[in-house]
């Protein structure tokens, strides 16, 4: 009982009660599956050609294309559902009071993280049923779904913890969303540059120090690259740069220090998200320890 | 209760408070006057754990504000000058947040919200949306919000301000209880009259010093003769002026529009010779009156005066 009564977290219910409470919410809901549903059902409609026959292929690409598209739009809202709720909550000056209470900061920014996080999180389990028809036709394994709901999952709470990061670092909402959406650019940009970077940098000492074609490249790069969210996503469907992966995993020749990219990904995503909101929940403290002297 | 050693608090170049000192009694009301900037907000804060004092110390209820913040949370109720409420929330709904944050158990919850609503005279509000309510019933459920955990002290900065004369008069009967409850409480305001009535003690707050303290009765004792003439000129403001300050019962002279504002500590009988004698002069005085001057303002003139 003790347990439960200190894992119960004020924010979280109260935001729920007063989100879910009005129309919005159903709103919502209906409008993402309408236009989800609508995208993927034309897609189904285009590509079986008012044929009888469904070939597993279709399922395939159908499954990638709703993938994608439904990870774009986790990317594309995160960081604005996230990004205010430390500083709308300054903003509404209801912050200071929120401080002099018994909660802790750690409930606090947990509580506001999961409760912005909850309604994405929501919608996209409300999606679940438009990849049951997908799914009906075959063409992909379950595997591939669990791995596809993960990878939005950590992208989600990963990005979230940093909109959360920068909502309690900026004094003004509007800041900090843009702050988040050029972070969020900024890592997804980079990474892939420095990829390319990184390849053209060994490709060079490779011309230079006229190596051996068979000789294979460093794996570094690669580890670059799986942090890179599209990358990571292409990946899930064995589709995009990870190649070398894919042969040596088909042909059973995987060296050990050969990390799946997937989970490279997931790891730094949790680790991420561990740092965005221990620094939050530090800063957020209006009387703290100092982590260096002055 | 509350006890203060030495605080400074510095932002940037401006020191907000430069060492400030004072005791609170269990069960006394204390009245923190001073006009803004003067450090009352920054002292409050200090008190109620929401900002760290550059040096010197402040204990609440014996816990160190710096280092035991969450025992000092548990003592402390603490009503911000403004404050913001929730959308789509009730006024139950409100309050039971609040509680929920001090962990009260719901059956707990479920006795308690009522009663306190009925204490703010909020009881006809319950199923309310809080921003729907008027700036005097936010104010009322602000107070009933940071009494949820019965704390022994309360923290109010400037809980009348923005409130019309009959909010004022609410809020003041409120807080008159809740010191016949013994709870502790600290209350700023820039209006001393709107104290008096129900402080203990009064400490008047200038430039981040504490410039004087002492009970209503001795402060009204130290303020005893002291009022503002009120001298309207159709001419001759300068000639007038001088005249003003040339007198040794005038402390300062101020021009507001076309009327002097004179400080005067004299008697009737002074202020009858005073009166003669801009006569005597011949300047053009349409009207020669006592004002009603703001208690506090005359007393910082007095221990300005005291203090030179």
């Amino acid at each position: 009982m003790n347990v439960i009564r200190k894992l119960r977290n004020p924010v979280l219910i109260n935001e729920w009660k007063v989100r879910m409470r009005s129309n919005r919410a159903a709103w919502v809901t209906t409008l993402y599956l309408l236009v989800l549903g609508g995208i993927v059902l034309t897609f189904i409609f285009l590509r079986i050609n008012f044929e009888n026959r469904y070939d597993p292929d279709i399922s395939r690409e159908i499954f990638m294309f709703l993938s994608i598209l439904q990870f774009g739009m986790i990317c594309l809202f995160t960081p604005g559902l996230t990004a205010g709720v430390i500083s709308g909550e300054r903003e509404r000056q209801t912050l200071s009071v929120l401080l002099t209470t018994n909660l802790t900061a750690t409930k606090l920014i947990l509580g506001k993280w999961l409760a912005s996080l909850s309604f994405m999180i929501y919608l996209v389990m409300a999606s679940l049923p438009l990849y049951g028809i997908v799914f009906l036709y075959g063409g992909i394994s379950p595997i591939q779904l669990v791995q596809v709901f993960g990878l939005y999952l950590v992208t989600m709470l990963g990005l979230g913890s940093v909109g959360v990061l920068f909502s309690t670092l900026m004094k003004r909402t509007g800041v900090s969303i843009v702050l988040t959406y050029a972070f969020l650019f900024a890592y997804t940009a980079g990474t892939f540059f420095l990829y390319v970077v990184a390849q053209e940098m060994i490709d060079y000492q490779r011309r230079m120090a006229n190596l051996h074609a068979m000789q294979p490249n460093p794996v570094w790069p690669e580890w670059l690259l799986s942090l890179n969210p599209l990358a990571v996503g292409l990946h899930v469907f064995e589709e995009g740069v990870f190649n070398r992966f894919h042969d040596l995993k088909a042909a059973g020749n995987l060296p050990f220090w050969m990390i799946d990219p997937y989970w490279l990904y997931i790891l730094f995503f949790v680790l991420l998200t561990i740092g965005s909101l221990e620094l939050s929940i530090y800063l957020i403290k209006p009387v703290r320890k100092r982590l260096w002297k002055r | 209760m509350i006890q203060i050693d030495n605080l400074r608090k510095r932002y940037g170049k401006m020191e907000a408070l430069k060492g400030l000192s004072l005791e609170i009694g269990k069960g006394q009301v204390f009245g923190f006057v001073g006009p803004n900037g003067a450090g009352k907000s920054t002292t409050m804060l200090i008190l109620a754990t929401l900002l760290e004092p550059t040096s010197g110390k402040a204990y609440v209820g014996g816990f160190d504000v710096v280092k035991q913040p969450r025992e000092v949370r548990r003592l402390i109720g603490y009503m911000p000058d403004f404050f913001g409420v929730y959308d789509n929330v009730t006024a139950e709904e409100y309050l039971d947040f609040y509680a929920s944050n001090y962990d009260i158990s719901p059956q707990e919850r479920k006795e308690i919200i009522p009663q306190l609503l009925e204490l703010v005279s909020l009881s006809h509000k319950r199923d309310a949306f809080v921003d729907s309510l008027s700036r005097g019933m936010k104010q009322r459920l602000g107070l009933a919000r940071s009494l949820v955990h019965n704390p022994d002290v309360l923290i109010l900065d400037e809980p009348a301000s923005g409130l019309d004369p009959r909010a004022r008069i609410e809020l003041r009967e409120i807080l008159k209880e809740l010191r016949n409850m013994g709870k502790t409480i600290i209350i700023s305001s820039h209006i001393l009259p709107e104290l008096a009535e129900m402080c203990d003690v009064i400490g008047i707050i200038e430039g981040g010093e504490l410039v004087a303290t002492g009970s209503v009765d001795e402060i009204y004792a130290k303020m005893q003769g002291y009022k503002v003439l009120k001298v309207r000129m159709l001419d001759q403001w300068e000639e007038a002026t001088a005249l003003l300050t040339r007198h040794d019962k005038v402390a300062s002279v101020k021009k507001d529009g076309n009327v002097l504002l004179a400080d005067f500590t004299g008697t009737d009988q002074e202020q009858a010779a005073l009166l003669q004698q801009l006569a005597a002069a011949g300047l053009p005085m349409a009207s020669f009156a006592e004002g009603e001057g703001n208690l506090e303002e005359i007393f910082l003139e007095i221990v300005k005066g005291a203090g030179s």
